[in-house]
């Protein structure tokens, strides 16, 4: 039959041919360089570029997780939505490929995001506070040694292994369910903004089973942090493990309802 | 007759334990225009659903081209073209642009394919253009280039009048006539335009509550000369006329009176009339429309 890759393509067409897709790009841009401006008018101590781009870079990857689950959301929801899903579907590919098409587009979205926004406040930092290859003591104030760049990428990777196995996913997940891209955004957000605080009370609790919620799981940026006097009560390996199976529960859902369902809009 | 291409047998649909659809059974035949008739909620559209394999049937079994929509849908499917209900397009997207997304989804059409099918349906002037900018029967042009794009042998249109107008309708009818003859497309319609049927298919089946209760062929040269039809004569004096055709058993009505006859024999009546010194003002086979069978076999339920 016919090649993969071009349904990936439509996809891909789909998202970027909105204006909506460019206004996040946008927005995005801006408030990164915003904030480069914002430290270096008001902070005269910044050791360098490296902790400006660090912070930005984590908080720039929640507005892109943001952006990913309305993204994602809309993938599936918006088709049903606008009634297109019936042209969609009466071709010869089977729902499942389908569905996996919209799946990929939505994780090369994210990573085409996270790309841009390193690149983008490595040059502006970069002109601002001067290239440098920085050392690890400016992030971490451990003595620990490394390079700065495979730390900070890591953190981007980590973050991104975190947000696709749970937020987004969830977000794909309800779309597919319940067909309205409004429901899946507010969410998913939701669970994504609550599960610092449902972590935080859930660790309150005294029994072994809490370790299995993903919400106790899903910061895996903390492994980053390994110097000596750094303890954690789990591995990476354990959290992912754990990250893992949800996904693959959520995961199965998702295709199981786009199979089996009959399409009436 | 020649292999039916597409085969509904006993299809049935229930949801919950409502029966949408009941053991409804169709062959339709390759190169033939098939219309689809059916008062609101009779249960067209979710037939047409079920072809194209949005829904699964309950019971039976449909095929295309002997490929199985439940069991090969990606080869029975790929030899369908389709519009369900409206045609719903991506609106943020220009018209071209809709059509190479479909184009990629099956193997081999041509970027020469697409631009002969935007002439063929006429949107050459604004294919480039966003959809959100076209009226409802530029979207209908463009449902129908997206359908015939990759040559399926089976082209199924709901409702594809709606929204076009008098020029457009004829147009589109003038098509698929011409698709069915000369390419051999079977083209299967819904609609609920009767009137447009009858110029449009060959044959057309009657659905009402989910189950086939007619199916009929029909003639697009009018009826045969030795048909026998329902005539009505419109005399002056009608009592009369009856005693002359004590025969004929024919009946009085408003104008006059009617009886079954074949042509020929109706210009002899007309002799018989006129020489027994009575008044015809005009006489005419009464050929009844589909709409009135259409009536006749629903009971008269109001068609949407």
């Amino acid at each position: 039959m016919g090649n993969f890759m071009e349904l990936v393509r439509n996809e891909n067409m789909k998202i970027y041919s909105r204006l909506r897709t460019w206004i996040m790009m946008g927005i995005m841009l801006v408030i990164m360089l915003a904030a480069s401006i914002v430290v270096l008018l008001l902070d005269e101590g910044v050791k360098s570029m490296w902790t400006v781009l660090n912070s930005e870079v984590f908080s720039g990857t929640m507005l892109v997780t943001i952006f990913t689950v309305i993204i994602a959301a809309d993938s599936v929801a918006g088709e049903f939505s606008s009634g297109t899903i019936k042209l969609l579907l009466i071709r010869p590919w089977s729902r499942s490929k389908i569905l996996l098409s919209k799946y990929i587009s939505v994780i090369q979205f994210a990573i085409f995001f996270l790309a841009v926004l390193f690149v983008w406040t490595y040059i502006w930092n970069g002109l601002f506070f001067g290239f440098s290859s920085g050392s690890l003591q400016e992030l971490t104030n451990e003595s620990s040694t490394g390079s700065v760049w495979s730390f900070v990428l890591s953190g981007l990777g980590l973050q991104f292994i975190s947000m696709m196995l749970t937020t987004v996913t969830i977000s794909f997940l309800l779309s597919t369910v319940f067909r309205s891209g409004g429901l899946s955004i507010g969410l998913s957000l939701f669970l994504m903004f609550m599960s610092d605080t449902i972590a935080g009370l859930m660790s309150l609790i005294d029994k072994p089973w809490k370790d299995y919620f993903w919400f106790m799981q899903s910061n895996l940026t903390q492994y980053l942090s390994n110097g000596p006097d750094v303890t954690h009560e789990h591995t990476i390996y354990f959290s992912l493990g754990i990250l893992l199976v949800y996904y693959v529960v959520f995961l199965a859902i998702t295709w199981w309802q786009f199979m089996r369902r009959d399409i009436t809009s | 007759m020649s292999e039916p291409i597409v085969q509904l047998s006993n299809v049935t649909k229930r949801i919950g334990n409502r029966t949408i659809i009941d053991h409804l059974t169709l062959d339709l035949h390759p190169g033939e225009v098939y219309g689809f008739l059916g008062p609101n909620g009779s249960g067209k559209t979710t037939t047409i659903r079920m072809m194209v394999g949005l829904m699964k049937l309950t019971e039976g079994e449909i095929t295309i081209k002997g490929h199985s929509i439940t069991d090969s849908f990606e080869k029975a499917i790929r030899q369908v073209g389709a519009i369900v209900e409206n045609p719903e397009m991506y609106k943020y997207l220009s018209g071209y642009k809709n059509l190479v997304h479909y184009a990629r989804m099956v193997p081999g059409i041509t970027r020469q394919r697409i631009d002969e099918v935007v002439k063929l349906v006429g949107l050459q002037g604004r294919i480039h253009d966003k959809v959100k900018t076209y009226s409802l029967g530029m979207r209908q042009r463009l449902g129908v280039a997206q359908a015939i794009m990759h040559k399926p042998s089976l082209l199924i249109l709901d409702e594809p009048t709606n929204g076009l107008d008098p020029v457009g309708i004829r147009e589109l009818r003038d098509y698929l006539r011409h698709l069915a003859k000369s390419e051999g497309i079977t083209v299967f319609v819904s609609s609920h335009l009767l009137s447009e049927m009858e110029l449009m298919c060959d044959r057309v089946a009657i659905i009402q509550h989910g189950k086939l209760i007619d199916e009929r062929v029909i003639s697009q040269d009018g009826p045969a000369k030795d048909a026998v039809s329902r005539y009505r004569f419109e005399v002056d004096r009608p009592s009369e006329a009856l005693e002359l055709l004590a025969q004929h058993s024919a009946v009085v009505t408003q104008e006059g009176i009617e009886l079954d006859t074949d042509r020929e024999t109706a210009a002899w009546i007309n002799a018989q009339l006129v020489s027994a010194g009575l008044k015809v003002y005009g006489f005419r086979p009464h050929v009844k429309s589909l709409e009135e069978q259409f009536l006749e076999v629903t009971g008269g339920e109001t068609v949407g």
